[in-house]
């Protein structure tokens, strides 16, 4: 199947504007994509003898399709009438009320699982990292509506899906339910506060990485036990990361503590992370209570970051839009990306490093053989995409446009 | 006469307790008649006469509209193209240089990219606007003017405020002669920006600034960027001109940084001298890493009203404004880890000047007849939800009139 899509607005590199300041050079382009990839990238100017199906994408700007890559799809109550958190006192009442409701919420697991994957997708995610409730309420009734949902989109999105216990891994048979997840279609094994939710720091991450083992699967760990206490535990897991020979196979979700340290303890476990592979995904969170990682100085030290949006509109938060590009301007935004070049190269939080230009300002992508995931925008730059998030999007995963 | 029927309201009653808890708000669904830009009526159901404009809400949520508290539409890249701001290196000066070249520059465009700015706020539900206006050395008044002319052509749609602004400096760029221009012009209130970084003479910039006001019988509304100490500093001496000059509840300070940074008994002592003064506060909700926000909903709790601006849309200042208010709520939600029904609903007076439909305890006191009809229609259940979910406005009533539709594709309601 080939099918032409003309016009498209590529960025090309960099140029100084009459103002003195940098801007972006696009240029129109047009693709032939053949089952899913792309085949060919003519010049605009290039006239096209096809037999083919054509669109005419009439100049908008093509990014490469987004990542999301921390989410909860089996807890939202997207799909379910309006309704806000209740308050509590402390985290642990927190569980409990989530504990009440899980049962209620599990009959109901694969509609709001799908409005949620609808969402990510429509705004141009066409991959999800899902953690989903392993715990002793439930089971793994969460993990059947939560793939049977993706089975519906798998033409279109690829996935991880990730065996969470967020009721504590260290307690009934949890450690029993996680592996049964695992035989059951989950594809990576999830771990959750060591010290604030096990008790047990470093029987709770042997545990995890025995499982890991086990099953062949990758590692993400929600942490967000926060100082030297939360410090610790990542430095503990890059040993045990290091002994398994591990390397670019586990992450930590949020990892607050990493703001809490000192600029030069952030120095040293971000050079462990880099050696180890370790990757940090985090939410952007700027709740006035928490400090976010310290995203460059990571970044800098060779550190795999991703956004990704979390579970929104549960029992924990009702705001939250999923959209993953928001996550890129908020970061933008509050490290106060203010230029042309230091705004665009947000875009890689969200793309898994994918970006049309390098730091330098030279083209990089798309190539030839490349997967035909995009984003088409109304916009004439990646930072402008970043910094005024144009509504209108156009989807096409695989090569397939969403509708 | 004019008239408009709205049917179909939704209107919220009251909230929903289970146990000790607030989880809801409970609402009900009303006709609401107005006459001549006023509630006159609101009943469950009310026939309307032959010369009455009827709107069918499909029970959408009615709640007061939003006041734009913080804007500068005489200076914005927006209706242009797309430019980000330029890497700052000297703080607040690298854009006061930038200015002297950029904005004569603009001033081709300048109407037109304030008129657009104007019709992008009022599609968000805006229907009062308070602009600070340049005044300076190259500028001069014509910012005045322009803002002036365009802001006139809305006036059977929103109300105004437009601030005389000496941005590069009351003292600094030496405007004095300027701003009582401005003020002459028809400028509505006197403004101002950091006495101590800018002017570098505290007391004698504030001073002008009062005698100024004093003499147009105008109010302020000042800039103060500094922090913790300074701020503070800064806003003990306003106060103090603003006992002198009798100008009680015609103060305000825009941005107020310090606010944020100050130890709690210091904070204390100054929000209950703010509040003596009625002095209040705007704020666009900065989320910064390297800066916190002014303790919002403490400082209104105690005497001290804090209003939302946007600042910019896209400018040479920054390039991430959304004009969107429902949006800023939603963020200042996030900030403050508003996410249960009551806080969540609580936060919209923070945007329309106070106007709540339901007051602290939960009794309905909006829209009451005699009440001005400054309104929205949003697809949502309740103000919390609103602001959670960031639910649509699909229609803009302003003085009476219906000035603003959006279509937002089928109704959702609660399953927003």
């Amino acid at each position: 199947m080939k099918h032409w899509l003309t016009n498209v607005l590529l960025e090309t590199g960099e140029y100084l504007k009459e103002n003195d300041t940098v801007g972006t050079k696009v240029e129109l382009f047009h693709l032939e994509i053949t089952d899913g990839f792309i085949s060919q990238i003519v010049p605009a100017t290039d006239a096209i003898d096809s037999q083919n199906e054509v669109t005419d994408m009439k100049g908008k700007l093509l990014l490469p399709a987004f990542k999301e890559m921390h989410n909860h799809l089996d807890k939202t109550y997207l799909s379910l009438p309006w309704k806000a958190c209740v308050p509590v006192k402390n985290l642990k009442e927190r569980l409990d009320r989530e504990a009440q409701e899980l049962s209620v919420l599990a009959t109901t697991g694969k509609q709001r699982a799908a409005a949620m994957i609808e969402k990510i997708l429509k705004n141009g995610a066409n991959h999800i990292r899902t953690h989903v409730n392993i715990d002793p309420y439930i089971g793994l009734k969460n993990l059947e509506g939560v793939l049977a949902a993706l089975d519906d989109y798998k033409d279109v999105v690829t996935s991880e899906v990730i065996a969470f216990p967020q009721h504590g891994l260290l307690r009934d048979d949890v450690p029993k339910l996680l592996r049964e997840a695992l035989r059951n279609g989950a594809t990576m094994i999830g771990g959750l506060d060591p010290a604030g939710i096990d008790n047990s720091i470093e029987p709770s991450l042997y545990e995890v990485m025995d499982i890991a083992q086990e099953f062949n699967v990758d590692v993400d760990i929600h942490l967000h036990d926060g100082g030297h206490v939360g410090y610790y535990t990542i430095d503990k897991w890059i040993d045990i990361v290091e002994d398994a020979k591990y390397q670019g196979r586990t992450a930590i979700s949020h990892a607050f503590s990493l703001g809490d340290v000192s600029i030069m303890e952030q120095h040293k476990i971000a050079d462990r992370l880099a050696q180890q592979q370790v990757k940090i995904m985090s939410t952007v969170p700027f709740d006035l209570r928490r400090l976010i990682p310290p995203i460059e100085l990571l970044t800098e030290h060779g550190v795999d970051v991703h956004f990704g949006c979390d579970g929104f509109y549960d029992s924990w938060s009702p705001n939250g839009s999923g959209d993953i590009l928001e996550k890129a301007t908020t970061f933008a935004d509050i490290s106060r990306k203010l230029d042309e070049r230091s705004i665009r190269q947000t875009l890689k939080y969200i793309t898994s490093g994918v970006t049309p230009l390098d730091a330098n300002g030279q083209k990089v992508w798309p190539n030839v053989k490349d997967e035909a995931s995009f984003v088409f925008f109304d916009a004439v730059s990646s930072a402008e995409v970043i910094a005024r998030k144009p509504s209108n999007r156009v989807v096409m995963s695989k090569g397939k446009f969403i509708n | 006469m004019s008239k408009l029927l709205l049917k179909n309201v939704r209107l919220e009653e009251a909230y929903e307790r289970e146990n000790e808890h607030i989880v809801a708000t409970r609402t009900g669904i009303y006709d609401v008649l107005i006459e001549d830009g006023h509630v006159q009526q609101v009943d469950k159901d009310i026939v309307a006469d032959e010369d009455v404009e009827v709107i069918d809400a499909q029970q959408q949520l009615l709640v007061p509209s939003f006041r734009e508290m913080h804007i500068h539409i005489d200076k914005t890249y927006f209706g242009g193209e797309w430019q980000a701001p330029r890497p700052i290196t000297k703080g607040i000066l690298t854009r006061i240089e930038e200015e002297r070249t950029l904005l004569p520059k603009q001033l081709p465009t300048a109407a037109y990219r304030a008129e657009e700015m104007v019709k992008w706020l009022i599609s968000q539900g805006h229907t009062h606007i308070r602009s600070h206006c340049n005044v300076d050395p190259q500028i001069g008044t014509k910012h005045i003017e322009i803002t002036k002319q365009v802001l006139a052509n809305y006036q059977d749609q929103i109300t105004y405020d437009i601030v005389a602004f000496p941005q590069h400096g009351l003292l600094r760029s030496n405007v004095e002669g300027l701003i009582r221009e401005a003020m002459a012009m028809g400028a509505t209130l006197v403004g101002g920006v950091d006495p101590s970084i800018v002017d570098r003479n505290i007391e004698k910039s504030l001073q002008t600034t009062m005698g100024i006001a004093q003499d147009y019988n105008a109010g302020i509304d000042i800039h103060i960027h500094t922090a913790n100490t300074l701020g503070e500093f800064e806003f003990y001496k306003l106060i103090e001109l603003t006992k002198q000059a009798k100008k009680e509840g015609q103060v305000t300070i825009s941005h107020a940084m310090a606010l944020a940074d100050l130890e709690q008994s210091r904070l204390e002592n100054l929000v209950q001298a703010m509040a003596e003064v009625q002095m209040d506060v705007t704020t666009t909700v900065p989320i910064d890493l390297n800066r916190s926000t002014i303790p919002i909903p403490y400082l209104y709790n105690n005497g001290v009203k804090v209003s939302v601006g946007h600042d910019s849309l896209t400018d040479h200042w920054s390039p991430y404004g959304t004009g969107n208010t429902i949006m800023k709520l939603n963020v200042m939600a996030e900030r403050f880890r508003f996410i249960d029904e009551y806080s969540l609903s609580r936060a919209w007076k923070y945007a329309s000047g106070g106007i709540t439909p339901l007051n602290d305890v939960g009794e309905r006191v909006w829209p009451q007849v005699g009440d001005k009809a400054n309104m929205l229609l949003v697809d949502g259940v309740s103000t919390a939800h609103v602001i959670a979910r960031r639910c649509p406005i699909t229609t803009v009533i302003s003085q009476g009139k219906m000035i603003h539709q959006q279509d937002v594709g089928e109704l959702k309601g609660e399953f927003r």
